[in-house]
Formats: structure tokens, C-alpha cells, sequence
């Protein structure tokens, strides 16, 4: 019998002509998302290797200037300060780029990216931690937000499933063939299911064949990216198939297709754009983020504080550092003004770490809280899996912020070690200065729960199914209404 | 019997469940949302007086140093937040909030809301305009989408007709049956934020010309969505269909064209990197006058040509500090540096919003969208003008430092330093966002567009009706 349904399932849908311009919609919209995907993702790696060229050639001339002085080709500049070898100009000069590459299906969501930069070069002066790490973009772009992948399967894909199925009962029993069904030996749940679950595995063959068709096209390198991509497809089937539970209930309710229609479409409105925006009011402010602007002032005040005293610290900080004040006392050091610069410093940023700290802790708590809400909603929740897995969460960007100002840090105590003892760069030197490596190997993932979440959506809908199935005789109400 | 038809199509839609559950819910929503605004802007409000306090208060007890010091500690200008925020909030949370101010340098507006909040926030957030200018047209259509089809599929159509009700009586009978119930959902909030605006003295200058003003570009707004669905349920012979494509209007010009028309921008016209923007200005700025480099050749040429003017030998025999004389210079130099930079940011987006007014002919939302910004000085030209404005201020501030150490110091003494009176002598900055009338001048187009789609959907709706069939 279930081989009768389905040989007629298909036979009904290849006649539709209403699928074929679906597909061929759902196609070109996949298409045209991916591919604006690819073009913001295609910017930030020229971007990025763009400012990897100019440090390399940046490299190649500084490492000329220091071998033409060392092998006395050249004079020396009259002042010492314009010294090619002079680790000053070097630690001002070539700063290194400290990007964050795109991982391979970063294409899917934009996420975050738009909002935050994906490198920096911190240099000597100025802190880390005070770097804005905001993109300069158009916010009226970011407030409509990009047409992404993520976009396609969040927001339209559930209206396909709703236009695929909302008159999946309703039409039959304005036709009357219902009553030609009932009256043979099967029993209407398993009938309707079925063929639901039909529709499910045809409209999820058009997903899954136009995402891959379209990435591919994009030279996404899919095979070796399995695994994520195996996670994209997870998550997106669980929400595919939420959806067709959802029409599956109000199916079963028996109502006429067009009520059926209006009441699918408020239910997507309802999981789509109410919650989540009701999520992100409450969150906004029932916990909100701490402010900034108190922040900037205690910033500022801190920092006044901290200059006035950090003239007189510099001696004590010889004292306390012995084995880095100047070794020969008859020949001063080169670098003494960067040396008190970075005392100066040092005593400056113990005074508004804990500041800095304090607010960052309090943003993280409050980041936390308000990802949990995101089991509110199947859309947040998909919203959330896929920013995982294109590495565009804010959680991605928070680690890059940490690792900016690990490498900052590192790359300061580098010449600040080498500046107190006064030393010069050689040329070969230049190759061995600290680089950078980006990893977001630290970020824990969210599929888990992501998926968890979904799956729970999921059951609730095929449970209410089953319930309303149970409660109501329904094979009769439908056929007498 | 255009009102009788009004009144049927009312009562008729007062009764059904659907309406009622819907309306309810969207009236709630909105309701909530603007509370919840006025909440918000309060607290940000208050924090941004206290800000501005503290900014004065820090920049006039600095203490005693030398002017060209006092430049370089700075101070902020803090944006402020406008009474009819409170409507839309437009691109507020994801423009910067405060700009520093200090000597060499023009920084970016920073700390915008939507880098502290996570990627849930990108759904948007539950204001008034996202219900008012996203949600109300859907509700238009599920109010109206079988206003006539109902009508022909139940056979009624053909005994008003042969009644012989003209077709463009039935057809402004529906319209105001449609259109009443919006409008009443839109008073209560229109009065609810009127009376919150008008009481609280915190909000500043409130016009209600301008929160009125909104609210008509609303009402256009939902007219055009009114005159689509009804033209739609008389073309369409079942109302199925007429939802459908209805929903599918709705999804193109509200869901997708303001993310198409991104995406077509920014391929068009796309914006530097931070990165990028910056080393082009520091680029420029290595090949000219540095204030804190008189070795360098440009500050030598400057040299000649000042002592030459003067007919003095060296630049102590200048009657001013040359230090400040040169500081100047270099800061006029840099501020010319920034102006063509930002320039060229400017025209970037002058670009993109080209893009974005010539697919408004494309979606009656983009117009709505940008005007309701506009009016609620919450749209990217307000930020420029206040950014306009504190570079505006700052190159005044420090100029006034610099100044300062020319005309009272020697050349040569940079341990002169004073107190808070010359601090003090720096004015607030004090911020004054353009005039409605520059507001609307600047957004004349997105009007006309607004107006097009109100004639031409009418136009397409008394078509449409004249060739009604039964």
C-alpha cells in the first residue's frame, strides 16, 4: 500500500507544474546566496593576503637596508633613530598581520563578519586591548543584513515546506477524494505521514542537491570538509523536518486550505521574526550589556591616574629589574625613550586591566545568558549552528580578539627584551620575528546543543501530531463537515 | 453605499476569529514594543547626559600642562539619541556612539551596540518600526486578500453587481474596510508615544509635526499595501491563490530587496577595510608636514618660507612660538588628509544609497524604511552630520591649543604650561542635527518614490476593478 502512496505522491508532484518552478526558484535563490557568500568571503582572503604581501616585501627591503649597513655599503644615517637596524623602527615599521582566515564553508553565514575586522596589525605603541576591531561598513547594510545561505534556509526554506503542504489533507477533502480513501483498508495517520514524509525526502533532495550544486560552483571544497558538512545538513534536515511536523498538525486539524495557509504563515512569522526579536528586545533589556560609555569614562580616569605616576616609576623599576637596566652605565641605551614609554606603560596598564577586565567579564556573562534564549526558537537555534559552523559566531570573534592581544603582547616583550639590552637587528633576524598563527581550534562548538535544541522542536511537533490524531476522531470529522 | 459596503466589510472582518486573534496580537506587540523603547531610550538617555558631564568635567580639571598636552589628551563627543528613536531606531545600534577627540588624529565613531551583543540580535530587535513597518502590511494582507475573491467564490459578487453597485463603489467600500481597522491599531500607538514624547523632559526637542509626519508616511505606506491586496483579490479568481501571491509581494519587497539591494551595493560599491582606510591616510600623511617632525623636508620648506615672510633670520626672532606655529600647520595639513579620506568614504555612500533609491522602485518597504529613519534622524546622514560635526569641533579645539601656545609661549619652551581657565575658554560641543527641512530635501526622492507607489498601485487597483468580472 505505502508503494501505492508514494507512486502516486510522485506521479501528482511530477505533474504539478507548481514544483518545477519551485525548484528552479529555490535553485537560483541558493545560488545567488551562496554567491554572495562567497564574494564577502572572496574580499576578506584577498584582503588578508594583500597585507601578508606588503609585510613580505616590507621584510625584503628592511633586510636589505640592514645588510647594505652591515656590510658598510651604506653610511650610516646621521641620526640613530633613522638606523634601518634600529629595533624601534622595526616594531613601528613591520608590524605583523594577525588575521583570522575564513574556514572553508565560511560562504554559509555571514554571522558576525560583517561588524568585526579579520586582522589587525598591532604595532608598539598603543594597547591591544583598546583596538576597536570594527569593520567600516555602511550600517544600513548591516542593519538589513546580507543574503546569505543562512538567510535561505532560516527564513524561505520553511515557506517552501509550508507551500509544499498546506493543503496536504484539505485538498483532498475539497476534491472528495477523501472520502474514496477512507474507504479503503488504511488507516488516515500512517496514509498522511506518509506522505508527508515523502514530500520531506523530495524537498529535501532539492536542498541538499542545490546547496551542494551551488557550493561546488563556488569551488567549495566539500570532500574535504565533510564533516561540517555533514553538520550542515544535520541541522538543516531536523529544521526541514520541524517544519513539515508543524504543517502535518495544522493539517490534521481538518480545516480548509486556505485557513490552513493564513495559520502556517502566522506560525512562521511566530518562530521566525516574533520570537527571535522578542528574544533579542528581552535580552537587550532584561540583562543588558554593561555600559560602555560609564566604562570609557572609568577608562580615562584610570589612565590619567596611572601617567602621573609612571614618570617616577621607571627608577624603581630598574631596581626591581636589575638584570634589564643598562649594563654598561658609561654608554646609555638607545632605546631610552621606548623603555620609559613602555614602564610608563606597564604601570598604566596594571591600573586599567582590572577595569577592562571587570567589563569584559560582565559582556561575557551577559553573551552567555542571552545564548541560552536561543532554545526559544528553531530559528535561533539554526541561526547559532550555522555561525558555528561558517566561523562567524561572536564567539569566533571573541577568541580572535584574544588572540590579537596574546600575539600583541608577544610580539611587545620580544623588543622590549631585546630593547633593554640594547641590542640591533641583524638581517637575518627578520625572518625569525614572531608571526602569528590563526587557530579556532579553542572554541568549543555549539553543534551538540544546537542540534539537541532542534531535536526537541522536532518531537514536540510529532508528538501534538500524534496527540491531536488521538483525540479526535478525525477520519469522521473530516469526511461529515 | 460606500459606506454600507465599508460597513459590512468591517463587521464582517470584526467577527472573524482571525482578525481578532491577529490584530490583538500585533496591537500587544506594538504596544509592548514602545514601552519597552521608551525604557531604553530613557536609560541610554540618562547615560549619556551623565557622559557628557563627565567628558567636560575630565577635559576642564585635566590639571596644568602644556596646550599642545591638553590636545593630545582630548576629549569625547557622545551622540545623542533623538526623541523619535523611540519609533525606529534605525541604524542606531550599529553606528558607533562616541568619537574621540583629540590632536593628529580623526577616530571613528566607536562602541556601537551591536559589537556587544551576540549574533541573536541580528534578527532584529522588537521595536515599533519592525512592527510597523515589517509586520502591518502582512496583517493588510491577511485582513484583505479574499476581500473580493470571497465575495465571487460564495457568488455574491454576481448580486451586487447585478444590483448594480458600480465596480469603484465596491471597490473603496473594501478599501476603507481594509484600511479603518489599521488605522485604528495605528492611533493608539500614534497617541501612546505622542503622550510619552510630550511628557518626559528628558527627550529633548520633541516636535509632534514630525511624529505626525511619520506616522503619514506610515499611513502611504500601508495605502499602497491596501490598494496591492485588493488588487490582487480582484484579479485572482480563488482566494488561495490571491494569499500566495499576496505573501509572496510581501516576502520580495519586505524580506528580500533590502538584503538584494545590500548585496548589489556592496558588490557596486564596496567600502575599504579599517586596515586598508587607515594605511591610506597614514600613507598620505608620511608625505607631508608632520607638526612633531621640523626635520623633516616639508617642515624646513615651511621654515624658509615663514622666516622669509617675516624678513627674520631664525625662527626664534618669530613674534610667536614656532613650535605652535608649526603644530598648526601639520594639524591643517592632517585635517585635509582626513577630509579627503572620509570625502571618499562620504562618496562611497552616496553610491550605495544610489543603489538602494533605484530599487526602491522595486519595493514600497525600502522608501518607508529610509524616510521613517530620516524622520527619526536614526538613518546613516544623521551619523555623518554629527560625525561632521565633532571633527568640525575638534579641529577647532585643538586649533585653539595650538593657537594658544603660539601666541603666549616662547619657541623652544615646551614647559609652558596653564590652568583650567584656558580650558574652560574651550566651548561645549554642543550639537545641532539639521533642520526638517534639510531632513526631507535630502530625502526628496525616497518621497516621490513613496508617492509613485501610492499613485501607481492605485492606478493598478482602478484598473483592475474596472475589468472585474463576476
Amino acid at each position: 500500500m505505502i508503494k501505492h502512496i508514494i507512486k502516486f505522491e510522485w506521479i501528482a508532484l511530477l505533474r504539478d507544474q507548481w514544483i518545477l518552478i519551485l525548484v528552479i526558484l529555490f535553485f537560483s535563490i541558493t545560488l545567488f546566496a551562496v554567491r554572495n557568500g562567497h564574494e564577502k568571503v572572496a574580499d576578506r582572503v584577498s584582503a588578508i593576503a594583500h597585507e601578508r604581501e606588503e609585510v613580505a616585501t616590507q621584510d625584503a627591503q628592511t633586510i636589505a637596508e640592514i645588510d647594505s649597513v652591515e656590510r658598510q655599503l651604506k653610511a650610516l644615517p646621521s641620526e640613530s633613530w633613522l638606523d634601518p637596524r634600529s629595533l624601534e623602527n622595526i616594531a613601528w615599521q613591520s608590524p605583523r598581520v594577525v588575521a583570522m582566515d575564513p574556514v572553508p564553508l565560511a560562504l554559509v553565514s555571514t554571522g558576525q563578519s560583517d561588524v568585526f575586522t579579520h586582522y589587525v596589525k598591532p604595532k608598539i605603541y598603543g594597547e591591544a586591548y583598546t583596538l576597536g576591531f570594527s569593520e567600516l561598513s555602511n550600517p544600513v547594510q548591516l542593519l538589513f543584513g546580507s543574503f546569505d545561505l543562512a538567510f535561505v534556509c532560516i527564513y524561505l526554506l520553511p515557506l517552501l515546506v509550508l507551500a509544499f503542504c498546506y493543503n496536504l489533507l484539505s485538498s483532498e477533502k475539497e476534491s472528495g477524494a477523501l472520502r474514496l480513501i477512507y474507504a479503503q483498508p488504511i488507516s488516515l495517520y500512517p496514509w498522511l505521514l506518509n506522505r508527508l514524509l515523502f514530500r520531506f525526502f523530495v524537498l529535501s533532495a532539492i536542498a541538499i542537491i542545490s546547496i551542494t550544486v551551488s557550493l561546488l560552483i563556488y569551488q567549495v571544497d566539500i570532500a574535504s570538509n565533510l564533516g561540517s558538512f555533514l553538520k550542515l545538513l544535520s541541522l538543516l534536515l531536523l529544521y526541514l523536518l520541524f517544519w513539515f511536523m508543524v504543517a502535518f498538525v495544522v493539517n490534521l486539524r481538518g480545516k480548509s486550505s486556505g485557513h490552513n495557509a493564513v495559520t502556517l504563515v502566522a506560525l512562521w512569522l511566530t518562530v521566525v521574526l516574533l520570537i527571535p526579536s522578542v528574544i533579542s528586545q528581552l535580552a537587550t533589556n532584561l540583562y543588558p550589556v554593561p555600559s560602555r560609555i560609564g566604562m570609557i569614562h572609568e577608562y580615562r580616569v584610570a589612565t590619567t591616574e596611572a601617567r602621573e605616576r609612571a614618570d617616577e616609576i621607571l627608577e624603581n623599576y630598574y631596581r626591581d629589574h636589575p638584570e634589564l637596566a643598562p649594563k654598561d652605565t658609561t654608554q646609555e641605551n638607545r632605546y631610552t625613550w621606548m623603555l620609559t614609554y613602555f614602564t610608563s606603560s606597564d604601570v598604566v596598564n596594571e591600573s586599567i586591566r582590572p577595569i577592562l577586565n571587570e567589563y569584559d567579564a560582565a559582556l561575557a556573562r551577559q553573551q552567555a545568558w542571552v545564548d541560552q534564549l536561543r532554545f526559544l526558537s528553531p530559528a535561533t537555534l539554526l541561526q547559532h549552528g550555522l555561525n558555528d559552523i561558517a566561523g562567524t559566531s561572536t564567539a569566533h570573534y571573541v577568541d580572535f580578539r584574544k588572540q590579537v592581544i596574546a600575539f600583541a603582547t608577544e610580539w611587545k616583550d620580544y623588543f622590549k627584551e631585546r630593547m633593554f639590552a640594547n641590542e640591533l637587528m641583524k638581517a637575518e633576524e627578520v625572518a625569525s620575528l614572531p608571526q602569528h598563527q590563526y587557530s579556532a581550534g579553542d572554541i568549543t562548538t555549539s553543534y551538540e546543543g544546537d542540534l539537541g535544541g532542534l531535536l526537541v522542536f522536532l518531537l514536540v511537533a510529532s508528538a501534538s501530531s500524534w496527540l491531536l490524531y488521538r483525540q479526535a476522531n478525525l477520519a469522521k470529522v473530516l469526511i461529515t463537515n | 453605499m460606500i459606506l454600507s459596503i465599508a460597513r459590512k466589510e468591517l463587521k464582517e472582518i470584526v467577527r472573524e476569529g482571525r482578525f481578532r486573534v491577529t490584530a490583538g496580537v500585533v496591537l500587544a506587540l506594538l504596544l509592548a514594543a514602545v514601552f519597552i523603547s521608551n525604557q531604553y531610550y530613557q536609560s541610554v538617555n540618562a547615560q549619556h547626559a551623565q557622559a557628557k558631564e563627565n567628558a567636560r568635567s575630565e577635559w576642564v580639571n585635566q590639571g596644568e600642562k602644556n596646550p599642545h598636552s591638553a590636545a593630545h589628551y582630548g576629549t569625547y563627543a557622545f551622540k545623542p539619541k533623538y526623541p523619535l528613536s523611540l519609533i525606529d531606531s534605525g541604524i542606531d545600534k550599529y553606528a558607533g556612539i562616541s568619537i574621540f577627540l583629540e590632536a593628529h588624529k580623526r577616530s571613528e565613531a566607536q562602541y556601537a551596540a551591536a559589537q556587544d551583543q551576540t549574533a541573536l540580535s541580528r534578527f532584529g530587535d522588537l521595536t515599533p518600526d519592525f512592527v510597523l513597518i515589517f509586520i502591518m502590511p502582512l496583517l493588510i494582507i491577511l485582513i484583505g486578500f479574499n476581500a473580493i475573491t470571497r465575495e465571487r467564490e460564495s457568488g455574491t459578487l454576481r448580486l451586487l453587481r447585478g444590483q448594480g453597485v458600480p465596480a469603484w463603489k465596491l471597490a473603496l467600500g473594501k478599501w476603507l474596510g481594509i484600511f479603518i481597522p489599521v488605522l485604528l491599531i495605528v492611533l493608539p500607538v500614534y497617541i501612546l508615544s505622542a503622550l510619552f514624547l510630550a511628557n518626559v523632559n528628558d527627550y529633548g526637542e520633541f516636535s509632534l509635526g514630525a511624529l505626525s509626519l511619520l506616522f503619514l508616511v506610515y499611513i502611504l505606506y500601508y495605502a499602497v499595501f491596501t490598494n496591492l491586496t485588493l488588487m490582487v483579490s480582484s484579479l485572482v479568481r480563488k482566494s488561495n491563490i490571491a494569499f500566495v501571491i499576496l505573501l509572496g509581494i510581501w516576502i520580495v519587497s519586505c524580506l528580500a530587496m533590502p538584503k538584494i539591494s545590500t548585496a548589489l551595493a556592496d558588490t557596486l560599491y564596496p567600502y575599504p577595510t579599517q586596515v586598508e582606510f587607515e594605511e591610506q591616510i597614514a600613507q598620505d600623511k608620511e608625505q607631508g608636514l608632520d607638526g612633531h617632525n621640523p626635520w623633516s623636508a616639508e617642515a624646513k620648506k615651511l621654515d624658509a618660507e615663514t622666516l622669509e615672510k617675516y624678513g627674520v633670520d631664525s625662527v626664534q626672532q618669530l613674534p610667536f612660538n614656532w613650535d605652535g606655529f608649526l603644530m598648526q600647520e601639520g594639524e591643517k595639513h592632517e585635517a585635509d588628509i582626513y577630509f579627503k579620506h572620509y570625502q571618499f568614504l562620504k562618496e562611497t555612500f552616496h553610491n550605495q544609497t544610489g543603489v538602494y533609491r533605484a530599487t526602491a522602485a522595486l519595493s514600497p518597504f525600502l522608501p518607508t524604511r529610509f524616510l521613517s529613519m530620516a524622520i527619526s534622524r536614526t538613518d546613516y546622514t544623521a551619523h555623518w552630520d554629527f560625525a561632521d560635526a565633532a571633527e568640525k569641533y575638534r579641529i577647532e579645539l585643538v586649533g585653539k591649543m595650538n593657537g594658544h601656545m603660539m601666541d603666549n609661549s616662547q619657541t623652544g619652551d615646551w614647559y609652558y604650561t596653564v590652568g583650567k581657565e584656558v580650558w574652560e575658554s574651550v566651548p561645549e560641543f554642543d550639537y545641532e542635527p539639521p533642520t526638517y527641512a534639510a531632513v526631507l530635501n535630502n530625502n526628496s526622492s525616497n518621497l516621490l518614490t513613496l508617492l509613485g507607489w501610492v499613485l501607481l498601485s492605485s492606478v493598478g487597483l482602478y484598473g483592475a476593478i474596472q475589468r472585474l468580472k463576476v
